[in-house]
């Protein structure tokens, strides 16, 4: 069996060496150890002994020729490794193919490479790391930076990297959440999400990719609704004294003006109502363990536009009269429709009105803007047969639905902001006792 | 020094050789003294027939300590020599390292600047030469650590002719790393073509997936990786420092401006090295481009292993690219 | 040309010529090498000189020695020729392996077998000794197998045998550093109270070339150990060379004269006398056990080899000095004598060569099946304490090790 010698480094770190004289032909017999072939380095001249015993059968390299390391020079016809199994071959024996089909080199060093190449792995792509849980919230600093130029709170932003670490999207669908049609961050369930999808066999599909504002909506409202435990209590209330107090009021100069709706009567409500039960105006902080009671109130408007759903909020608007309300909320709801939101409209909110009643539905179930623990959803107001001073006549009746976070607001105090907010709608006499 | 016409193909060691002879062509004030740099040439042949052509006086053998190298190498150049010390090895540079980092290093500070340690003090490093202990380490920290020193890296055979000469030129005590393993490799040099400043880095070769720095042995097995890389469609940029102290890194912070991902790649142990080094500053300057954290590719925080061992130890190519796959990740 | 006498020589004018010549700038003619006479002078100062300690001279005739002499029996003589034998084989079967690749390195000894075997044989099984790189002749008396110093040059792993136990401590590959160790670990034998009988005493032995004497920790050996009268035998083989530093770049006066000045004896000894060496050695050993510490030995031979498989001495030596070294071979004064005095019949020698040459075998069967260590050997025990930091690192390297469809093969790329 013919074993091959291939060239060593035998200098610490040579990579090549030229063949000066062979010592040996074809055909020689050579013993362990006797002296083949004389090379040069860069540091010496080097004589090699045979590492083994046996007749040469051929040489690979010629008189002159440089040679890199680990390439074979000689082979010798082994006599004793020819019989069947009595030698076992060595672990590495040089100059032989290793398993891998590279020529096994010892000591010193291995052939130059002349392809590079990878060496294949076993597992799969490597996986997207995901971040420690931590106080504060979690970004790359690209998207802070992004975060802080659009001027957004990352602390208002949910997350949806692993970990919760927000993503540059996150935050974009931040600064502008465009929600589609029906579908609210603060909207009714069982909404258009069955949409157009669905349709009569026989006839094809059409697939629309889910993204933009549409995930990013779609992502709040499953934030929320499966975060916070909703509870709904609803209550029909008889708006006629609202309206003809409305009606008084738009004949007043003051008021000329300024369009006052219903939606504006019901702001109102809300913001003296949730003096009495300030857990509506308040939030459920997991991170640090603490339910976050806001001195102010900061209304959110959920506004209908072409681009979809877009809930600006009123700062401070407990500070405001019905009038200044009004006119809030009409300039909120032009700009909205208009795409003009300021940005710092858009944040920030701590309560939430819904105005169902405008698209002819008499009431829903909410759900919660993300991080609030309330919403108001204001329905259509009908003439309804009422009981009134002791008969049934036609009134303007107007059914409210509020969703609570349960842990943050209990049925009590659920109801009982519902009940001032209706009592200052059926009687707005008794605002003066708020 | 003879400008030649077509561009000779050199080793990295002849690199350094013809670079040493120009100097001394140069500048009779320059002297070469270190083991065996004599009558043998040096272990690895750098100084190969300095001594024939220079004469004893200015290529001299000296007696085996490393300590006494570096220490009269201090009394010569105050009376006004330019030395270039040769320590044989690595590791055998700690003898010394009480004169380095007493002595030349704080002596321009010390005189304000009457007395100047134009040194070089030319030290072979890195491992991957299959050799016994303290024959492959990678002390570039110990002296990028000390102020007052300036410690360069050469990586391929043209930067070798070139920033020896620039390093002997220059008036302040240079620490002058040189690849071991690299010092067989060969590249075409044009003596047309002027060299780069000494003190700067160099991108040698652009890309977009992500940055990588590396300096002395690993420049290699990092291009190699950048080539390997190509064909699966991801460029990288890769950035030689040679500069290990003044650190040049503005081209590293474009860099990273542009690609958001660095790794760092260096051959001794991570703890306390270059790469950490580069990876704070680059944090610091680039904090905003940052799509992932910087990654460095090291050395192992032990002692440089029996070297069946080495190329476990001595990053290479898959440890390279198995980090850019970790920053792509992010 | 001036000629500037090698300080090897123990005459005066020696030390007068050498004052006022400069450091650099000598002598020597344009290819830097040695005077013919420069050579002669040196040679024969080295292995004649009215200091030096001989009891073999080259020709196999026993010469007496007014201070040291020595009673050795046929049976011993015969033993301590077949101990430079059998490591003279295995250093030229290792080196032999190192040119077919299968050690990355050898350190050879070739040349310096006597010196080795009379200090070696010279210790007690109390005796530390503190080698440098090339003692694998004190390897040998102290029972570490030529196999057991393999795994050092073939890269497998930093020394293998016990310190502790057998006598030997790791080889020490950067110069000198040793010298303080051997100083530190005789001033603990001191510290012990194991000094004091002439049997039963302990004693340490150093190991360093004449290179060596040129480093710092040489010196500040000399200090510690003169200071605190350490049981420590400096034993200096001065082979002449170190790499291609002739003996001239190391010292101005003959080595074992540098005892002097830090207060302790210095014995010149021809370093390829086995006799000589084992005289000297038991000598300073017994002085060391007693109390009398430290003292240097130089023992003056000749590297017959290369410093090492990746040096190259055609460039820097010449061929006269080895042919002149020859005729003064360790072996082959003994082996003279051995058969001029009918000490030994030939089925001696041939049983002699027939154990060389499986001995040979024996290291190379076994050097070409030694396994590569795992990965897992590069962050075993680097301290006796493990941190948390380095387990982490070796768990995260030990799953990419593992990650690869090829892994248990050896390591793949390219650098």
């Amino acid at each position: 069996m013919a074993r091959i010698f291939a060239l060593p480094d035998v200098g610490e770190g040579l990579t090549e060496a030229e063949i000066l004289s062979w010592r040996v032909a074809p055909g020689d017999t050579v013993t362990v150890n006797q002296i083949i072939v004389e090379i040069e380095t860069a540091k010496a001249a080097v004589e090699l002994p045979s590492p083994y015993a046996g007749v040469v059968s051929e040489l690979f390299a010629e008189p002159g020729a440089t040679v890199a390391v680990g390439t074979p020079i000689i082979a010798i016809d082994d006599p004793l490794s020819a019989a069947a199994g009595s030698e076992p071959a060595p672990a590495g024996t040089i100059g032989e193919e290793g398993p891998s089909g590279r020529i096994t080199t010892l000591v010193g060093y291995g052939p130059q490479a002349s392809t590079v190449t990878r060496r294949p792995r076993k597992a799969g792509p490597t996986a997207s790391p995901a971040a420690a849980r931590a106080p504060l919230p979690q970004a790359k600093p690209p998207v802070r930076r992004l975060a802080k130029e659009l001027g957004i709170d990352l602390r208002t932003v949910p997350g949806s990297g692993a970990g919760g670490v927000v993503t540059r999207e996150d935050v974009q669908r931040a600064a502008h959440p465009v929600g589609n049609g029906t579908v609210t961050g603060a909207g009714i369930t069982g909404s258009a999400a069955v949409g157009s999808a669905a349709v009569g066999s026989g006839t094809g599909q059409r697939r629309e990719p889910i993204r933009g504002v549409r995930r990013a909506t779609a992502a709040a409202v499953v934030s929320s609704a499966f975060t916070a435990p909703h509870v709904t209590v609803f209550l029909t209330v008889d708006v006629t004294p609202m309206m003809e107090l409305r009606d008084r009021l738009v004949a007043q100069p003051r008021f000329r003006d300024v369009k006052l709706t219903p939606l504006a009567f019901a702001a109102r409500a809300l913001c003296l109502a949730a003096r009495r039960t300030p857990e509506v105006n308040a939030s459920w902080d997991e991170a640090t363990g603490e339910i976050v009671y806001f001195d102010y109130v900061h209304l959110g408007i959920a506004a209908a536009t072409p681009r979809g759903l877009v809930v600006p909020k009123i700062r401070n608007a407990d500070r405001m009269s019905l009038r200044e309300l009004a006119i809030a909320v009409d300039e909120l709801a032009a700009s909205a429709r208009e795409g003009r939101t300021a940005l710092g409209d858009m944040l920030g909110g701590t309560v939430t009105i819904t105005n169902i009643g405008v698209f002819g539905v008499d009431t829903g179930t909410p759900i919660l803007n993300p991080g609030e623990s309330a919403i108001l959803a204001l329905g259509a107001i009908r003439d309804m047969p009422w009981v009134h001073d002791g008969a049934v006549v036609a009134r303007k009746v107007c059914q409210l639905a509020l969703s609570v976070d349960h842990r943050v607001v209990d049925g009590q105090q659920a109801s009982q902001f519902l009940v001032a907010i209706a009592t200052l709608l059926t009687d707005p006499a008794q605002a003066i006792t708020f | 020094m003879a400008a030649t016409a077509a561009p000779q193909t050199i080793t990295l060691a002849k690199g350094l050789n013809q670079g040493l002879r120009a100097a001394m062509e140069a500048d009779p004030k320059v002297i070469v003294m270190g083991e065996d740099v004599g009558r043998l040439g040096g272990v690895f042949r750098v100084t190969d027939g300095l001594q024939k052509d220079f004469g004893e006086r200015r290529v001299f053998d000296t007696p085996l300590g490393e300590s006494g190298i570096i220490g009269t190498a201090v009394g010569l150049a105050v009376r006004g020599y330019r030395p270039v010390c040769e320590i044989q090895f690595d590791a055998f540079v700690f003898p010394a390292f009480d004169q380095i980092v007493s002595q030349l290093a704080k002596m321009h500070y010390r005189s304000q600047g009457r007395l100047r340690m134009p040194v070089v003090v030319r030290i072979p490093h890195g491992g991957g030469i299959g050799a016994v202990e303290h024959h492959s380490e990678s002390p570039e920290s110990y002296f990028a650590h000390t102020p007052g020193l300036k410690v360069l890296a050469c990586a391929n055979p043209v930067d070798a002719y070139w920033m020896i000469q620039q390093a002997i030129a220059c008036d302040d005590p240079v620490i002058f790393f040189e690849p071991k393993r690299r010092y067989w490799d060969k590249a075409p040099l044009d003596l047309a073509t002027a060299p780069p400043p000494l003190f700067s880095s160099r991108v040698l070769r652009t890309g977009t997936t992500a940055t990588v720095v590396a300096y002395g042995p690993m420049v290699r097995t990092v291009l190699d990786a950048a080539t390997v890389a190509e064909q699966d469609g991801q460029t990288l940029e890769v950035i030689d420092l040679r500069t290990l102290s003044p650190l040049d890194l503005a081209p590293v912070f474009d860099s990273v401006r542009r690609t958001g991902r660095l790794i760092c790649v260096s051959e001794a142990p991570g703890e306390v090295s270059l790469s950490s080094e580069v990876a704070a500053r680059v944090s610091q300057e680039c904090f905003y481009s940052l799509e992932a954290p910087v990654l460095r590719v090291t050395g192992f925080d032990t002692p440089y292993p029996p070297a069946k061992c080495e190329e476990d130890y001595v990053p290479d190519l898959d440890r390279v690219l198995d980090a850019v796959d970790r920053a792509l990740a992010y | 040309m001036s000629t500037r006498t090698p300080p090897s020589s123990c005459s005066s004018s020696a030390a007068r010529s050498a004052i006022g010549g400069p450091v650099v700038g000598t002598a020597m003619d344009v290819e830097g090498q040695h005077t013919p006479q420069q050579v002669i002078a040196g040679l024969r100062a080295t292995s004649e000189g009215e200091d030096l300690v001989q009891l073999l001279n080259p020709e196999g005739q026993r010469v007496s020695h007014p201070r040291f002499d020595l009673e050795i029996s046929p049976a011993e003589l015969r033993s301590l020729y077949r101990d430079m034998v059998l490591v003279r084989r295995s250093d030229r079967e290792a080196k032999a392996l190192q040119r077919q690749g299968e050690l990355g390195l050898w350190a050879p000894l070739l040349g310096q077998e006597a010196a080795q075997i009379g200090a070696g044989r010279a210790m007690a099984p109390q005796d530390m000794a503190f080698p440098s790189y090339r003692e694998h002749g004190i390897a040998w008396c102290r029972g570490v197998d030529p196999t057991e110093l393999f795994g050092i040059f073939r890269g497998i792993d930093q020394g293998s045998w016990d310190p502790l136990s057998t006598g030997l401590q790791l080889y020490t590959i950067v110069i000198a550093n040793q010298c303080l160790h051997a100083t530190g670990y005789a001033m603990g034998q001191r510290l012990d109270g194991r000094i004091g009988d002439a049997e039963t005493g302990e004693a340490t032995i150093c190991f360093f070339g004449d290179g060596a004497t040129s480093q710092g920790d040489v010196h500040e050996g000399f200090v510690w150990a003169a200071v605190y009268d350490a049981p420590v035998v400096f034993f200096c083989q001065n082979n002449q060379w170190a790499i291609s530093a002739s003996l001239d770049r190391q010292t101005r006066v003959p080595l074992y004269q540098r005892a002097r000045g830090y207060g302790f004896p210095g014995i010149r000894v021809d370093g390829n006398d086995v006799l000589a060496t084992l005289a000297a050695t038991r000598w300073a050993l017994r002085e060391c056990r007693t109390g009398n510490g430290p003292v240097l030995i130089e023992a003056c031979t000749y590297r017959m080899d290369a410093h090492t498989t990746s040096d190259d001495p055609t460039r820097y030596q010449l061929a006269t000095e080895l042919e002149e070294w020859k005729l003064k071979d360790p072996l082959e004064r003994v082996r003279v004598h051995l058969v001029r005095e009918g000490l030994a019949e030939p089925e001696f020698f041939d049983g002699l060569a027939a154990e060389a040459d499986e001995l040979a075998l024996r290291l190379r069967d076994y050097c070409i099946s030694m396994p590569a260590p795992g990965p897992e050997r590069i962050f075993s025990k680097v301290y006796a304490e493990s941190s948390p930091l380095l387990d982490a690192a070796r768990e995260d390297y030990l799953a990419y090790h593992a990650s690869f469809t090829d892994a248990g093969s050896a390591p793949g790329s390219a650098h």
